[in-house]
Order: C-alpha cells, then structure tokens, then sequence
C-alpha cells in the first residue's frame, strides 16, 4: 500500500522524522519495505496483510500512528450544499439479495460539472500511481485510498426507472466493463441493476454504459458493503481483480459506507454539483457488536512478560475499541468495524505486544520437560548412503519434482504420471516417476560446459497414481559418465564403467548392513539389452541398474555412455537391515592360498561363486576374483582367472596338509563343474 | 699361516682407515679397485697365495679370505649409499609436481544448509518429522485456518492435482499431523520440498525447501519462541547478530512475528545498499503462537496448551549466507556451483 505522509497529515499531526516514523512503522507490524522522497512529500511502500483491509488506506495508516503515538485522529467535515429533493425520490434502492449485500448507501449529486481534476486531487490520484481520468472518477478513488473504502460513481440518467436493485445476475445476462471487456454473468454474481439489466459487477466494476462522462450531469453515488466472500468468487472467475475488489475481498468496515458517501458527495460540491436530501441507507439487519473477554493473566500466559494493565486498557482504547471492565484483571472488549480481524482474545493480546513493543519481550528457552521420540532410523541410512556415494565419487544433486508427457515417453516407467492441473508451463505438467529424467539434464548441462565426467546421485521421491490413489515413493538414483575424476599425471585417467556402478551399490549394501543381497541378470525399459541387473535384497528387487538406452542418450544429445541406477529406498529402508555384531579376531595366522585357472571364457562368476559356496568349506574366511584377463598367452575363447582364498581358525593354526585338501577339493569341484584346467606358472602355494 | 692371518687383518685395518678419510663416491671406487679389482686387487693376490697352502689351511685361510672380502663389499655398499642418496633423489623425483587428490563427491548446498539447521535444533531437543508433499486442501489450509475462500491464500499460491489435492504450498500441513498423532509436549522441525504456482526468476521457484518449526506444551510463551530463534540464528550465523522482531500476519499464529536479521553485507551501514534496499535489515524467518483455532482443530485446549511455530525458506537464507544472487542456480547442478560447497 503507497501512503504519503502529506495525505497522511490529512488525518493526524504526526511531525517524527521520517526515519523514526519509518522504525515505528515497521514495530508495528506495517513493514515499509521502500520508501522515497517526492518534492516535499514522502512516500511509502507498506507492507499490509490479508487479514487487515483497513490499513488499507490513509485512515487506517493513521489510526495505527495514533495509538503507537497516543494522538488524536483528526476530525473531518464534509460540508454539503443541499437541493430539496429526497434522495429516495431521485432514485429507489432495493437490496434483493441481502446475504451478498447487507448494506448498500446511495446519494445524488446533480449539475456537477465534469471535467479535469483540480491540481491537489490530481496530484493524490497520481500518487497512487493511478492515471487521473476527470474530477468525479478521481474522486471516487481519492475516497477509496483515502478511508478504504470503494464507491462507484454513476451516471443518474442512465439508469432506466431511476433504479437501483442489488439481486443475482440472470442466466445469460452480460454486461460490457469500464475496461470495455465484455463479462457473461451467471447467478452466482451478485451485479447492481437497473430496472432492464445489469449496470455494474457488484464490489468488482462498474458497466462502461452507465459510466460517468464528459456530457454526465447527475452522478448516483454508491457506497456499500458486499459479502467479502461472493465478491471473491466473482472476481476470480471472471478474471478482474480491481482496488475495490481487493478491499471487498477482504472484508470492508460495514460501518463505513455512510461516511465514505458523503466524503465523495461532499467533493463533488466543489464541482459545482449540488446533494440531495438524506442519504439512502437501506441496511436490513445491522451488524452486531462483537465483544471479546481478555483477561489480564492470559497476557501473561502467552506473551511470558508482565504487562501493566493499564498499558493494555490504553492501548486497546487508542485502537478504537471499547474497553470496559468486568472484574479485576478482566475486561469486555467491544470490537470496532473496521477490525474485521479481530475475533478472539488472542487477537487482542497481539494488539497488546504490537504496542507494547516485540522487542521488549524478554528471551527465555523452552523448558525441555519430556525428550522428543529417539531420531528416526529411515534419516540416518539415508545419511549413511549419502556419504557412501560421496567416498565413491558422486556429487549429489537435487532436481525440481516435475515432468513433462516427452519425458515420460521416453522412459516408459510403466507408472501412470500425477497431472498438475494448474501447471506453470507444459514442461511441467506432471510430476517425475523417475530420478532419471533430471540427472540425464544435469550431464548435458555439464558436458556442455567442459566438464570430462560426470557422476550424479540424487535422492527425492518419484510421484505416480497407484490404484487411483497418489503414491510418494522415496527413490535413490544414479548416473555415471566420462572420466572418473579431472586427469592427474600420476595415474592414468580411467572411464567410469559399469563395475564401478557395480562396486558403488555393493559397498552401499555392505555399509548399510543390508547382506546378503544378490544381482540377477533382468531386462528392464531404461537400459540396453543385457546390460541390465535387478538388485535384489530377500527376494525382493529393490531396482536397476545397467547401460541406458542409446535411445536416451540421443534425446538428451549425450555422445558418452551413462551407467544409470535406481533404487526404491523405500522398499530397502522399509527391511530391518542386520544387526551389527563383532565377530573375534583370530589371534592364529591366516592363510592364503592363489588359484589361477584357465576357463571358458562364458563361464560367470556368480555361477562359481555358487559352486564355491555349496562346497562349505571349513575355516574359509573369504573368497575374491583378483585377476581376469585373456590375450596371446591363453588359447582362444579362454580367460584365465586368479582367486584368492583365505582360511583362519579362531582356535589354532592351521596345518598345511589340511588347507591342501581343501584346495584339492575346491580344484575338482571347479574342474568338475567348468572343465577348469589349472594355469601352468600359476602360483600353488604361498 | 700365521702371517698370513696377520696381513689379512691387517688389510682390513688398513682398508677401515681409508674408508673413514674417504670423502667422496671417487676415493670409494679407487677402495674398491685397491681391494676388489678382480686383476689386481688385494684379494685377489692374496687368494693367488693360497694355491702352495696345504689342504687343511687352505680351507681356513679361504675362510679368512671369504670374511675380508664380505666386510669390504658390505661396507663399500653402506658407504656408497651415504655418499649417492641425496643426490639420487634430487636428481629423480620433482616434488613439486602436485599431489593426487581423492575426488569426493560433494552434497548438494541445499542438503548441506538444511543439515546445519537441523544440527542446531537437534542440540535444541528438537526431533525431526516428515509429510507427504502431495496433501489435501484440509491439511494444507482448512486446518491451518485459512477459511475457504479467503484472500490470505491468495499468498501461497497453489499447484493443484485435483479439487481436494494439492502440492503442499508450505511444510506447515505437517505441523496438524504432528498434533494429530501426538499428545504434546512436542517439539519438532520438518524439513521439505514445497511448491508455489510461481514463474522461474532470480527471487521465485515453484518448488523450494523449508524448515518448518513447532513446539507445544504448558506454558510456552512469546518470550520461549524468541529465545528459541535468537539462539538458532546466532548458531547458524554469529554470536553478535542483531535480530528483531516485528509483528505480522500468519492465518495459523497469533501473535505473528517475522524476524529479521541485520544485512551481512552491509551491516546497515549503506543506504543504497541492494540487498537489503538499504533498510539494513533482511527478512528471515516468518513465526508466531500457534493460533487457538489450530490447536482446537487438533483437539488440543488453547486453555491448557500453547505453543509457538516457525518456517524459513532454505535456499533463501543459503542465498544470503553466501550471496548467492540468482535461486534457480540451486537446481541447475552445475557442478562448478556445488562443488563450491563442499568445505563450507
């Protein structure tokens, strides 16, 4: 809300320098988040809240300087100059649908001449920032910044039958805007009407027919009250916000109306216009007295600071309310109408600390008297595997929640999208059923700047309709790309590959006690054929991960290829991971013992890792793959394969003879499974 | 024999002397000649001498001879490596080349300022809840007492799914669930994604983080809520940091408080400063006692119990810590902006 502080002097004598004005706004709770000279006046930009229609305008601005100052708000005349004529005889108000307008006010002012404003109302309109149109229509919005409260000014003669009625819009009635936008009306609209149709949108804008112009002679003066809540409505459905409806909206001062009429009246003398007698006011059922019990310790119960009562009898008396007392330390607060906010007694309790000062309030800390529930396992594996993917060399990224129809196409995630109905842009009309779609952004984006390799993870949910219902699924993905690591002279720079995929998920199982977990080979829509594995913990697959689809590489334009993952967290965090427990050191030497075969180059390691595993072999302690290679030195269609086994015995050392016959049996089975043929120069023993 | 044992010790005696005045790796190679030429070396001469030895000495003899020769071997040896090494390593390696890092993936600024504050709460005694962010216009306002239809909503301006569902438009709908499933004393943060109907630019996202703040119990007071928020920002700031608090609007406080913080760039000593307009203060934190009507709708007595509550945008006061002068750089991962954060 602009205010200036010369308008502002229309209603109160404040002479602060602007700055401690500036500070005492802002204690208050009217915030000037800009404020700049303009010739000898000053304007600010205040910051004003849903709940408080009447800080918007001059008079609310100054009730509120007034009570923080302890001022007397100045009293206004509006001097009239009266013809014989009754108001009611110029024009007849009929309120037919008093739910939606329970106070509507009307005067008359005749022989007005039309024409530029005069310099000092020109210069309030302009201000504003608002255009001055001619002396009437700037007047109508000189009330309105200058009490809050909208009028609208017609053109008396065209209202046919001289009437006013305030009803519902009819089916299929329209009516043509001051804005010269053509409105279709429907019943839910309350409209001001004459006797054929409607002449203006009730609280949002008046008709351009019955608008005041140049030739306009007799101006009908409205000022009313309309339903905050019906004028909403209105106003968002037919697209037009205006300052009226903008106060209306929010609940205007039902006691107003009279006042703001003959403020505007009174103007329009100045114009050579000439009132008519007795103001029309036809308000059926006035509005009750709202009245609030405070009591003085609940002051104290929520603010935690003993404030004098007679600070808080003054302060809520300065406001405007009516304070009287029931008994010690309780008082009956009657509420004034320009308070709309105000309903409860913490409301006025917030009356109370606003002027009395926040900042006087002292610091205390909470009492712990009960601790909070311990701290949820779920947080602290997401942590853990945060930091297991930053050891491994992944940057985390975060990406928005939203998705588009192209990208859901093209990963096919067989999940049935969430629609934003309201969407911002058609980019992101739906909501992501996969990690995947940003990350994939995240490499171009990056790629395109130079970088050499890029190793993303991200952890968020992934949205989608299940069963008709909407479904947040906590999802962990990765990607990986390009050069692992920026290039360093003492080491080669190696590509990321799909091992070191592979060997970021097996730490994370390991580190987050999910064992035993296992990998099947399954075809899957995100990744090349066989080059895709489900992990797979106690039977259930917890997700994928593989080469991604050529397909959409090229849709994000990606040259590299991209090892991708995605992980269901919630399926994984939802299985009780394994309770950690030591195991004793042996204080007895291991073991190890190096075999190195050659093999079928088609032979896979989990199947060894099976046969190794059915043998049960006694004292083992580990089993690795530590060389793989084939080329000259090894027949054709053959690798050879180098594993290491470690044997220990908590109890004593073990004897050669009985590690040999175990070797000897882990060579049969081997040979007998895989035709393995034991490497000649292979080291036997160590 | 004798003799002969004589003159080998005395070879070595001799050979001890020569080695101690040797100066350089030079007078070593011209010992080692001397000694071990294989022409015309001592040892070698000497071992010229027992071919008339009998059978017996010879064996003893050669033993002698064997031990001498191993003595000037081993200590030629020691001897080389005191004289060469430096020079060697000087000569090999450049240790000025640079060192090898480990790269080690860096969190997101987001997560890594959102985990600073929960730290702080945390030592508070706060504990941390999460919500759906797909919520229901009950949870997100009605219950929150934003009546339907009113103006107020109009600030949170809102992503729909269906006429009841919504992209929650702040974490506060957890604040409801939390009461809902607890009896109180509670005293909570929730940490989330929220969305708001709003173009991308510099200041705006439709989609960012807040921590969200509730404590409920007897006796809670306006004067808890500032204690509990001066502290918090004096952690996750500095000690000396002006605060203030000014009263405002929130439909599900009342009071209502924002809190402001003094402008770390200009410590309100600029008028024209940019990012604070010159008012030397920048707007932090929105807070207030929980509405009566919020507690009534979760079943609590405003009578018995009040609390107070609180909410911050993440990536806002990321932006302000850090002078961070355009929002949407949080999601574009550029890894050049968010590797920047890693030691931070």
């Amino acid at each position: 809300m602009i205010i200036s502080l010369e308008w502002l002097k229309d209603f109160i004598d404040v002479d602060l320098p602007p700055s401690a004005l500036i500070d005492k706004l802002d204690m208050i709770g009217l915030m000037v988040e800009e404020w700049k000279e303009k010739g000898s006046d000053i304007i600010l930009d205040i910051e004003t809240y849903a709940n408080r229609p009447d800080t918007l305008g001059h008079l609310g601005v100054a009730r509120e300087i007034a009570a923080a100052l302890g001022l007397k708000l100045k009293q206004q005349e509006w001097p009239l100059a009266e013809i014989e004529e009754k108001t009611s005889e110029l024009c007849d108000v009929q309120i037919w649908d008093p739910d939606l307008c329970p106070r509507y006010c009307g005067i008359v002012v005749k022989g007005v001449k039309v024409g530029p404003s005069p310099e000092w109302l020109r210069k309030k309109i302009e201000i504003m920032g608002l255009k001055s149109i001619n002396n009437v229509v700037d007047v109508t919005n000189y009330v309105l910044f200058a009490t809050s409260q909208p009028i609208h000014a017609f053109d008396l003669a065209k209202l046919a039958g001289r009437k006013i009625i305030i009803r519902r819009a009819k089916q299929g009635e329209a009516i043509k805007t001051l804005e010269e936008e053509d409105v279709s009306l429907s019943p839910d609209m309350l409209v001001i009407a004459d006797e054929e149709k409607p002449v203006a949108i009730a609280g949002v804008i008046g008709g351009l027919e019955s608008s005041v112009q140049e030739e306009t002679q007799d101006i009908f003066i409205e000022s009313a009250y309309f339903n905050p809540i019906s004028v909403r409505k209105t106003s968002k459905k037919i697209g037009i916000s205006t300052d009226a409806s903008y106060r209306f909206e929010r609940n205007a001062d039902i006691s107003f109306p009279p006042r703001a009429a003959l403020m505007a009246a009174s103007l329009m003398t100045q114009f050579g216009g000439k009132v008519s007698r007795g103001i029309t006011d036809v308000y059926p059922k006035p509005a009750k007295e709202r009245t609030v019990v405070l009591r003085n310790q609940r002051v104290f119960d929520l603010l935690g600071v003993e404030i004098d009562a007679k600070f808080s009898e003054k302060t809520l008396s300065n406001l405007g309310f009516q304070v009287e007392s029931q008994r010690k330390d309780v008082w009956k607060v009657q509420v004034p109408h320009h308070r709309v906010d105000v309903e409860r007694e913490a409301d006025l309790i917030e009356e109370i600390a606003r002027f009395y000062g926040y900042d006087k309030i002292p610091v205390h800390f909470p009492p712990l008297r009960v601790p909070e529930p311990p701290l949820d396992q779920r947080r602290e594996k997401i942590d853990r595997s945060r930091q297991i993917l930053f050891n491994h060399g992944f940057d985390e990224a975060l990406n928005f929640s939203f998705s588009s129809p192209e990208k859901e196409a093209q990963f096919e995630t067989g999940r049935s999208a969430i629609e934003i109905r309201n969407p911002i842009s058609s980019n992101a009309s739906l909501l992501r059923t996969t990690l995947m779609g940003g990350l994939l952004d995240n490499i171009a984006w990056n790629m395109n700047r130079g970088a050499d390799g890029v190793h993303f993870f991200e952890v968020g949910n992934i949205y989608f309709k299940n069963k008709m219902k909407s479904q947040e699924q906590l999802t962990l993905s990765l990607v990986t790309t390009g050069l692992v690591g920026p290039p360093h002279w003492h080491r080669k720079s190696e590509k990321t590959d799909f091992f070191r995929l592979k060997g970021t998920l097996e730490s994370l199982m390991e580190y987050l006690n999910y064992e035993p977990y296992s990998f099947k080979e399954e075809p899957h829509t995100l990744f090349e054929k066989e080059s895709a594995l489900a992990l797979v913990v106690k039977k259930d697959t917890i997700g994928y991960f593989g080469l991604l689809k050529k397909s959409l590489l090229d849709a994000y334009s990606l040259d590299e290829p991209v090892w991708a993952a995605e992980l269901n967290l919630d399926a994984l965090f939802g299985k009780p991971s394994q309770a950690f427990q030591y195991s004793p050191v042996t204080k007895f030497p291991t073991v190890t013992r190096d075999v190195s075969f050659i093999a079928d180059g088609n032979v896979s390691f989990q199947d060894i890792q099976e046969v190794v595993g059915k043998l049960s072999l006694p004292y083992l302690g580990s089993f690795d793959l530590y060389d793989r290679f084939s080329g000259p030195s090894i027949p054709k269609g053959k690798v050879s394969l180098s594993l290491r086994f470690v044997f220990s015995h908590p109890k004593r050392t073990l004897k050669t003879e009985e590690i040999d016959k175990i070797q000897k049996k882990i060579i049969s089975a081997l040979g007998a499974s895989f035709n393995f043929q034991l490497r000649e120069g292979g080291r036997i023993d160590k | 024999m004798k003799d002969f044992k004589a003159r080998v010790e005395d070879f070595k005696k001799k050979f001890d002397k020569a080695l101690a005045g040797a100066k350089d790796g030079k007078s070593l190679q011209e010992l080692r000649n001397t000694y071990l030429s294989r022409k015309k070396g001592v040892v070698k001469s000497l071992l010229e001498e027992l071919k008339a030895f009998k059978p017996e000495e010879k064996s003893k003899a050669g033993k002698m001879l064997n031990t001498l020769k191993n003595h000037v071997q081993k200590k030629l040896e020691t001897a080389q490596k005191k004289f060469t090494a430096p020079e060697t390593i000087e000569k090999k390696i450049d240790l000025t080349l640079p060192g090898e890092k480990k790269y080690w993936g860096a969190p997101h600024p987001v997560v890594l300022f959102q985990q600073k504050i929960e730290n702080i709460f945390i030592s508070m005694g706060f504990s941390i809840e999460e919500g759906p962010e797909i919520e229901t216009d009950y949870y997100n306002f009605e219950a929150l007492n934003f009546p339907p239809h009113h103006p107020a909503r109009d600030d949170w301006d809102t992503l729909y799914l269906s006429d009841d569902l919504l992209l929650r438009t702040h974490t506060s709908p957890v604040q409801i669930r939390a009461m809902e499933n607890r009896k109180p004393p509670i005293r909570i943060i929730v940490p989330g994604r929220v969305y708001r109907r709003e173009t991308p630019d510099p200041t705006h996202l439709p989609m960012f983080y807040q921590v969200e703040g509730l404590v409920v119990d007897k006796g809670i007071t306006f004067a808890h809520l500032k204690g509990t928020l001066e502290y918090f920002l004096k952690t996750l700031f500095y000690e000396k940091l002006k605060i203030r608090f000014r009263p405002s609007f929130f439909p599900f406080t009342e009071p209502s408080a924002e809190v402001d913080i003094e402008c770390l760039v200009c410590r309100g000593e600029d008028d024209k400063c940019r990012v604070c307009k010159g008012t030397g203060w920048k707007e932090i934190l929105g807070s207030g006692m929980v509405d009566p009507q919020v507690l009534k709708n979760v079943n609590i007595d405003p009578e018995k119990y009040s609390g107070f509550a609180f909410g911050m945008g993440i990536e806002r006061t990321a932006m302000f810590a850090f002078q961070i002068p355009d929002m949407r750089y949080f999601f574009e991962n550029d890894l050049r902006f968010i590797r920047q954060f890693t030691l931070k």
